[in-house]
């Protein structure tokens, strides 16, 4: 498979901390990646750097075999990368359907293909029948499909997914696995961030590991599962 | 309740014609000019979520290029109109790229100070008059049509009225256009959560100075009305922070981010503050209370005098905290349908 997403070295510093030191992997098009890692490992800090909402203090992120290292995130959006946020972001008084708008608006599409476009993208996510409510009175498990529909509609190619299933309740926890997967059928490449080792066991083809800001293995998720270092670190706790 | 706003406007176009006596009018002209300007000011506060307290200085923009060329070549607004927008427009620029770097209260703070930067500069710039300002020189019009040239109607005040009526009305209808268009989304998203506006391809800068520029076009407009209306323009009453701060205050008391908001605002502050100047400070003179005056009556007295007491600031706090209190969407929150 082609490589879509190529990381090379990338660091970034907060305060004399690194938050990423030295962080490399690639994301083969098609694909689902998972970034794990304790709390503090520095996977949010990954994502932001990939979409241009912190600038590296060294390495490389190239997309599409294009260096797209320190972009702004809306010019990325427009290359073809999106993402859904750890802390949900909606546009709170905007009703659903206009939040999944707002991406195609910015490309200059008329309302009528941004509604409906977003009709499309909320059937997908399954809250189409919530498009006229205002999307803060939607529930978390709501508010997570309402971001990867918003994040849909920019069509993207490389979409990252910022805790799938974080701060869910248990039982909603397999319809947004299967979502997950029905957003790979679309043919979107996907890296996600996930706490929960059985979701990513399911979904993901490759997994990076990371602590501390650095990257401890890497490699598909049954290998790593089993990595010595994962366990102590990651899964010894649970297991 | 749609009808409601046309009764409103048909109302305001039939008033000076029941009411023809000059302090009435006066009344109304300075409600519509503070209307028109919190609306102005709403299109970048309410829906771009850009809160500015510097929008006196697009005022002053307006108010001092109409009074220099009037003043130096017999132009009036009428011809000078397109001059004033491009000096708005660079100002806006200059301003904004800068300052929309800043996120929320930086850039309230950013506002503040550049607004008494040029507030100070213009207090000292020569060319302009200085802390004494500008006096257009009144005309006597031999026509109708000479005196629409020079926007100069002996003492009548009716072409002001209407003048600035079609302007209150032109600025709300551009306000509502935007709200319903395709910008007006892109507005509200950055409003509401900027990095996820972001995120889905807004150039929140590029929208942010949009806002600015057309929020300040209108503001300057407004500044150039006055001008022609008072025949003086001096800083304190075009480019300070007081002004500034009635701008923003009329808007977010009425209804931040709503339509009818900022009209609301305006019709209760502006005549309130007419009326408190005209009648309490009227029989007292300079602030000394009567003598069968005493305690409470006799302070407030001394404040509407003006000596050094300003009654309607006082009341300006009072309403800020209410609102802030009980309905931090403005007045026009408790009735959220008339939106």
């Amino acid at each position: 498979m082609p490589l879509l997403l190529k990381v090379r070295g990338l660091t970034r510093k907060f305060g004399g901390v690194f938050a990423n030191n030295d962080i490399s992997f690639d994301v083969a098009a098609g694909s689902v990646v998972g970034l794990i890692g304790p709390n503090g490992a520095g996977k949010t800090t990954v994502f932001n750097l990939i979409t241009g909402f912190l600038t590296p203090d060294a390495g490389e992120v190239r997309f599409e075999d294009r260096d797209i290292t320190g972009k702004r995130p809306d010019l990325l959006s427009r290359r073809g990368i999106a993402r859904t946020f750890q802390v949900l972001r909606p546009f709170p008084r905007l009703t659903v359907e206009e939040n999944v708008m707002v991406g195609p608006i910015a490309r200059g599409e008329s309302m009528a293909a941004a509604r409906q476009r977003a009709g499309e993208c909320l059937e997908l996510v399954g809250i189409r029948h919530k498009a006229k409510d205002l999307a803060r009175g939607l529930s978390t498990g709501q508010r997570k499909r309402l971001e990867m529909a918003r994040a849909m509609a920019t069509q993207p190619r490389l979409l990252l997914l910022d805790e799938i299933t974080g701060g869910v309740d248990q039982p909603s926890i397999p319809g947004l696995i299967a979502l997950v997967a029905r957003l790979r059928e679309e043919g979107v490449t996907l890296l996600v961030i996930e706490h929960n080792m059985r979701v990513i066991m399911e979904l993901a083809e490759k997994v990076v590991f990371l602590h501390l800001g650095e990257k401890v293995a890497e490699g598909p998720p049954a290998e790593i599962a089993r990595h010595p270092r994962v366990v102590e670190l990651y899964l010894g706790s649970h297991a | 309740m749609r009808w409601l706003p046309l009764a409103f406007v048909a109302a305001l176009a039939v008033y000076p014609l029941v009411f023809s006596m000059p302090f009435p009018q006066h009344v109304v002209i300075m409600a519509l000019l503070f209307a028109t300007l919190g609306t102005a000011w709403n299109i970048l506060g309410g829906l771009a979520g850009q809160v500015s307290f510097g929008h006196a200085m697009y005022f002053g923009i307006g108010a001092y290029t109409a009074a220099w060329f009037y003043k130096g070549f017999g132009l009036s607004a009428l011809v000078t109109w397109p001059v004033a927008l491009a000096f708005s427009t660079l100002a806006a620029v200059v301003v904004g790229l800068p300052t929309f770097r800043l996120r929320g209260h930086y850039f309230v703070l950013a506002s503040v100070f550049i607004m008494q930067a040029v507030y100070i500069i213009v207090s000292n710039w020569g060319a302009v008059g200085a802390a004494i300002g500008l006096e257009l020189p009144v005309y006597r019009p031999s026509g109708a049509l000479d005196a629409l040239w020079h926007l100069q109607f002996h003492m009548s005040k009716l072409p002001f009225y209407y003048g600035i009526l079609l302007l209150f009305v032109i600025t709300l209808a551009a306000f509502e256009w935007i709200r319903r268009s395709r910008l007006g989304l892109l507005f509200v998203a950055l409003r509401e959560e900027e990095d996820a506006a972001r995120s889905v391809g807004v150039d929140t800068m590029r929208y942010k100075l949009l806002a600015l520029i057309v929020s300040a076009a209108f503001t300057t407009l407004c500044g150039m009305f006055y001008a022609h209306y008072v025949l003086y323009v001096e800083p304190i009453s075009t480019t300070s922070l007081t002004i500034s701060v009635e701008i923003a205050f009329i808007a977010i008391f009425g209804g931040i981010g709503m339509l009818w908001g900022p009209t609301l605002g305006a019709f209760v502050i502006v005549p309130m503050t007419e009326l408190l100047r005209a009648h309490l400070s009227g029989h007292i003179g300079l602030g000394l209370a009567g003598a069968q005056d005493s305690g409470i009556a006799a302070w407030l007295k001394y404040l509407a005098a003006g000596g050094g007491g300003q009654l309607d600031i006082l009341l300006y706090g009072l309403m800020i905290v209410l609102i802030a209190r009980y309905q931090p969407r403005g007045v026009l929150g408790f009735f959220r349908k008339l939106d």
